[in-house]
């Protein structure tokens, strides 16, 4: 893409329009025996910025275009302002959407694919061609309005996109992975730009993504999904710290938290070479202790909580990287950039009481119950 | 290649003259033999045509005691072939020539149009019939048929009976029926036809078309022919438009397009290459037809090609002149439309459509 779009400030005024509230209720779909979206509830705040996150194949896609009209719903609701759109045709619903892959038609110019929606619609040509060239300037793509997507590069593409869902001013944006095929520079880039156009617009929207910085960054609130259920919904300040079951906790974080699989015993949480008293009182069996890689330290052994091998450090830049062992787990802590420590050495590792989390190993549940202080 | 294969200066006579001396160079054995086949080839495909063509100026004289290859050389050029045809028999030429273009055109717009919606069909919606219904469905008509030919019910009768017990059947039946066909077994369906030899069916089409009295008639020949290229209209158009993302027509959906508005706002154009393709075989095919025709037609609805066999069959013996003639007429046309359909068949034309 040109660069010098990048830093000019969008011209456009934003539309005054009224956000709508998105509810969906007990939402169901089964591709033959297979139930992908096992009662979906989502209320979607009027303006709010949703982000649908799971790994691939998890119904995320599904639920968003069961809100689309492009998948019949098996069961369940979905009301757009007040409005019962469960059963109402895509072109009935004023939802845009930006597909993963852009979905511009080829053969039109970047002008005739952005008006398509008012042409469609009956718009009479002069004040189609105004809302192109509003629409086209908030994405800064005003001066390629002759070209034809074939011409564009990947990013102008997103940004021919991103401007017909917008042309309309529709009630609900939903977005499918609209940045997994940008590269990275790019993608950052057009998240900050999604992010403030979706603040200037209002509009809300449903955004669906496997890719959990995307989803911390660009969420008001993010619904983490896995195998067709909701695992968790709150903004990403709170998922993050407060998983709600090992899924969340794992799924969540670059490193994501460190695990350690034990048992309870007298109180007391056993693994390996640990042996830590809990606070709080644990039914469960099978215990799995968690705990973020940037909420632990590398010490002197026995200084820590329990003790571990070293299996490689790794400088990133920004930090070293510790990747240690315990039995088969796999164990990362992350250390300032000038930390040093020999292969093979065994250390501590220690955390702040309430940086541990205890989960239910069986259920994947999070247990309210946490190490206590006194060893 | 050997250890030292990457020192050109020490390379072998076999290696020198087959191995390309580097990636985008071909080696000069490679190139003169390539050259050389191909070369014999458009001898093979070009000698025919200029053989016509200088054979439509030939004299019978010239045409007998020949074979002469070079105008104004070998022989004189003469005009009384184009002349026979052109000025003689114009009535005939003209009445053929209109026949061939009539019928070539109808049926390829009926199959194209036809197969067309169907291909498309197949390839956006997912079809689930049902093993058991169509079993009851081919009974039901067989039923029909016999009572029509053994016991003379009469044939409205028998098909509406034939009808509501196929009805009334897969009605009380159809759930009890476990097997299911897909989309690949109706395309294989409607592939198959085309597999069937036309020489078998040619008999019954005559019989049919005999007891309608629609014999040496444009639609009678029309409609067949549209019914024998369908198969290939079908095949040809179901892969261009699976190759159309879906993405496409569910984005206008959303953008709040009708049906009919996404198939001729973005389908439509996106599959032109595709049509003008298909168009272009499938009118040839109808254009060349000779067996067909040859049955269907006796003198008013005669085409090209049962003229030009016409006259292998003379009682002035086979007029290899005007015969000539006649086809290098015949091959015009179908220039023009590769000519002007061409600049259609071009690639690329969903470039840009998805991905980055």
């Amino acid at each position: 893409m040109s660069t010098n779009v990048i830093d000019r400030p969008s011209t456009a005024t934003p539309a005054a329009l009224t956000p709508k509230r998105l509810t969906i209720s007990n939402l169901n779909k089964s591709f033959g025996a297979v139930h992908v979206v096992k009662n979906l509830s989502i209320d979607v705040e009027p303006g709010e910025f949703l982000v649908l996150l799971g790994p691939s194949g998890c119904g995320k896609t599904t639920a968003l275009r069961m809100i689309a009209g492009l998948e019949e719903v098996d069961d369940g609701s979905i009301v757009l302002g007040d409005t019962d759109m469960t059963h109402v045709l895509p072109k009935y619903r004023d939802i845009a959407m930006v597909f993963q892959s852009y979905a511009l038609y080829p053969h039109k110019t970047v002008a005739e694919n952005i008006g398509f929606p008012l042409k469609v619609r009956g718009i009479e040509p002069g004040a189609r061609e105004e809302a192109v060239r509003d629409a086209a300037a908030q994405v800064h793509m005003e001066t390629l309005l002759d070209r034809f997507p074939r011409q564009l590069s990947g990013g102008q593409r997103q940004r021919v996109a991103l401007a017909r869902a917008i042309v309309r001013r529709p009630a609900a944006f939903l977005m499918d992975e609209p940045l997994s095929n940008l590269d990275a520079k790019l993608r950052g880039f057009m998240r900050a730009e999604l992010k403030h156009m979706q603040h200037e617009l209002g509009v809300t929207t449903v955004y669906v993504t496997h890719d959990q910085i995307e989803a911390m960054t660009l969420a008001h609130r993010v619904a983490i999904i896995d195998h067709g259920v909701l695992q968790q919904l709150g903004t990403p300040k709170d998922v993050y710290n407060n998983p709600a079951n090992l899924f969340v906790a794992g799924f969540m974080g670059s490193p994501p938290m460190n695990f350690v699989e034990g048992t309870m015993n007298n109180g007391r949480f056993r693994a390996h070479q640990v042996d830590l008293a809990v606070e709080g009182g644990v039914t469960a069996s099978d215990v799995t202790l968690g705990f973020r890689p940037e909420d632990a330290v590398v010490v002197d052994p026995g200084q820590g909580r329990f003790d571990a091998r070293v299996y490689t450090a790794e400088m990133t830049g920004e930090q070293t990287l510790v990747t240690l062992k315990i039995g088969e787990d796999t164990l990362a802590v992350k250390m300032p950039k000038d930390f040093e420590v020999d292969y093979d050495a065994t250390v501590g590792i220690g955390f702040a009481i309430d940086h541990g989390f205890l989960f239910d190993t069986t259920t994947g549940k999070r247990l309210d119950a946490r190490i206590a202080d006194a060893a | 290649m050997t250890a030292t294969g990457h020192d050109l200066s020490s390379r072998g006579l076999w290696q020198r003259l087959f191995e390309p001396p580097s990636i985008n160079r071909m080696a000069p054995g490679t190139f003169i033999t390539v050259y050389a086949l191909l070369l014999v080839w458009t001898l093979v495909v070009l000698f025919p045509v200029y053989w016509v063509l200088i054979t439509s100026f030939k004299l019978p004289l010239d045409v007998a005691s020949g074979p002469y290859f070079l105008p104004w050389v070998d022989f004189t050029p003469d005009l009384h072939a184009w002349k026979a045809l052109f000025v003689d028999d114009w009535e005939d030429t003209l009445k053929a020539y209109s026949n061939s273009i009539i019928i070539a055109l109808a049926s390829t717009a009926l199959s194209v149009l036809v197969g067309s919606m169907a291909a498309y069909g197949l390839a956006r919606v997912q079809y689930k019939p049902k093993l058991g219904s169509i079993l009851i469905f081919v009974a039901a008509t067989i039923a029909a048929i016999i009572a029509v030919v053994r016991y003379g019910v009469e044939w409205w009768l028998a098909g509406l009976v034939a009808l509501a017990v196929f009805y009334f059947l897969v009605l009380a039946l159809s759930r009890h029926f476990k097997t299911t066909l897909a989309n690949g077994d109706i395309l294989f369906w409607i592939i198959s036809q085309r597999i069937l030899a036309p020489i078998v069916v040619v008999v019954p089409i005559y019989i049919m078309f005999q007891r309608v009295g629609q014999l040496d008639t444009h639609q009678a020949i029309i409609l067949t022919y549209a019914v024998i290229n369908l198969p290939i209209v079908v095949w040809l158009m179901y892969d261009f438009f699976t190759s159309i993302p879906v993405d496409l027509e569910e984005s206008a959906q959303l953008d709040g397009a009708t049906r009919i508005m996404t198939f001729t706002e973005i389908v439509l154009p996106l599959s032109r290459a595709g049509l003008a393709a298909t168009t272009l075989l499938v009118s040839i095919l109808s254009w060349n037809e000779y067996l067909l025709a040859l049955f269907l037609s006796t003198s008013k609805a005669q085409t090209m090609p049962i003229l030009v066999a016409g006259m292998a069959a003379g009682e002035r013996g086979v007029l290899w002149w005007t015969m000539c003639v006649t086809i290098i007429v015949m091959i015009v046309p179908v220039v023009f439309m590769a000519i002007v359909l061409q600049r259609f068949i071009s690639k690329g034309v969903l470039l840009g459509a998805v991905k980055g």
